[in-house]
């Protein structure tokens, strides 16, 4: 069963965080430098919450401007749901389909170690179950009509 | 094998703007009905499509950009779209390569329906488990 340690065995470790006082524009430049949908919103290593696209466009929804200047923690999403290495990855999806959201950061012993993206988990699982398949139909085409 | 029609009987209408249409409208909208993109037509025809990822992405090379820019200036032209005879697996490998989250559906030349990566997912994932759980009935009755 694969489970989020493994998504990060491949992918890293490396999470990108803003500080709850940054602008809105800053935390846009490192989604767009970094092509990531989403980044922590972090204070003396503390997750305050996550701020992704989606919030910005609601905050220009709403304010009917680009809002550029707005501080980050006025528009963060929070609080978060986490996850921890050993869940397994239908759990993830199970909460990202539940909650909406895109992103998980993963948590163990207190300690950030990673963000997984709803991309990440879907690309496994799917992996997953097509290896369950082929190991069945292997097993059916030895052990079956043949015999 | 399911297609991109069993997924779509149940989906609402699809939400589309004028290519001419201020980016502002179509963003209330997405907030409103809690949707990630919407199509731009013209002359019944798909000329393009708004994500929330198009107008982030503008906001952060542009800081004086107006929230009232026309959408044909911020929208992606090329659209990737799917017939609905295609099956899901087809939909996942699509939006997977070329990573975006939503496919228009075109029948006839007609557009008929939006999924999201969420609809595809949760589709391919269930007739995964099917399959499998299919072949395991499978071979406990042939062990007996």
């Amino acid at each position: 069963m694969t489970t989020v340690k493994h998504i990060l065995m491949e992918k890293g470790h490396v999470v990108w965080s803003v500080s709850p006082h940054a602008a809105v524009k800053d935390a846009l430049h490192l989604l767009a430098e970094k092509k990531i949908g989403a980044v922590l919103v972090v204070e003396e290593s503390k997750i305050l919450g996550i701020f992704s696209e989606r919030d910005y466009v609601r905050l220009v929804a709403d304010a009917g401007a680009l809002a550029q200047d707005t501080p980050v923690h006025e528009v963060m999403t929070h609080p978060i749901y986490f996850v921890t290495p050993d869940q397994k990855l239908e759990d993830c999806m199970s909460l990202m389909t539940a909650k909406h959201i895109r992103h998980l950061p993963v948590m163990e012993n207190g300690k950030l170690v990673g963000l997984i993206s709803i991309g990440d988990v879907v690309k496994w699982l799917i992996e997953d179950k097509v290896t369950t398949i082929k190991g069945l139909e292997n097993y059916i085409l030895g052990r079956g009509f043949s015999q | 094998m399911t297609t991109v029609r069993h997924l779509i009987r149940n989906k609402g209408r699809v939400w589309t703007f004028a290519p001419e249409e201020p980016a502002l409208r179509a963003l209330k909208l997405m907030a409103e009905k809690k949707i990630g993109a919407v199509l731009i037509m013209e002359a019944e025809k798909v000329v393009g499509i708004f994500s929330e990822r198009d107008f982030a992405r503008a906001a952060a090379v542009n800081p004086s950009l107006s929230p009232n820019t026309p959408l044909q200036e911020l929208m992606t032209h090329e659209v990737y779209y799917v017939s609905p005879d295609q099956t899901v697996d087809e939909c996942m490998a699509l939006m997977t390569a070329r990573h975006i989250r939503h496919l228009p559906v075109v029948e006839e030349h007609q557009l008929v329906s939006v999924i999201s990566i969420g609809d595809v997912v949760k589709s391919v994932l269930a007739e995964k488990e099917s399959d499998i759980k299919g072949l395991e009935d499978y071979i406990w009755v042939n062990l007996i």
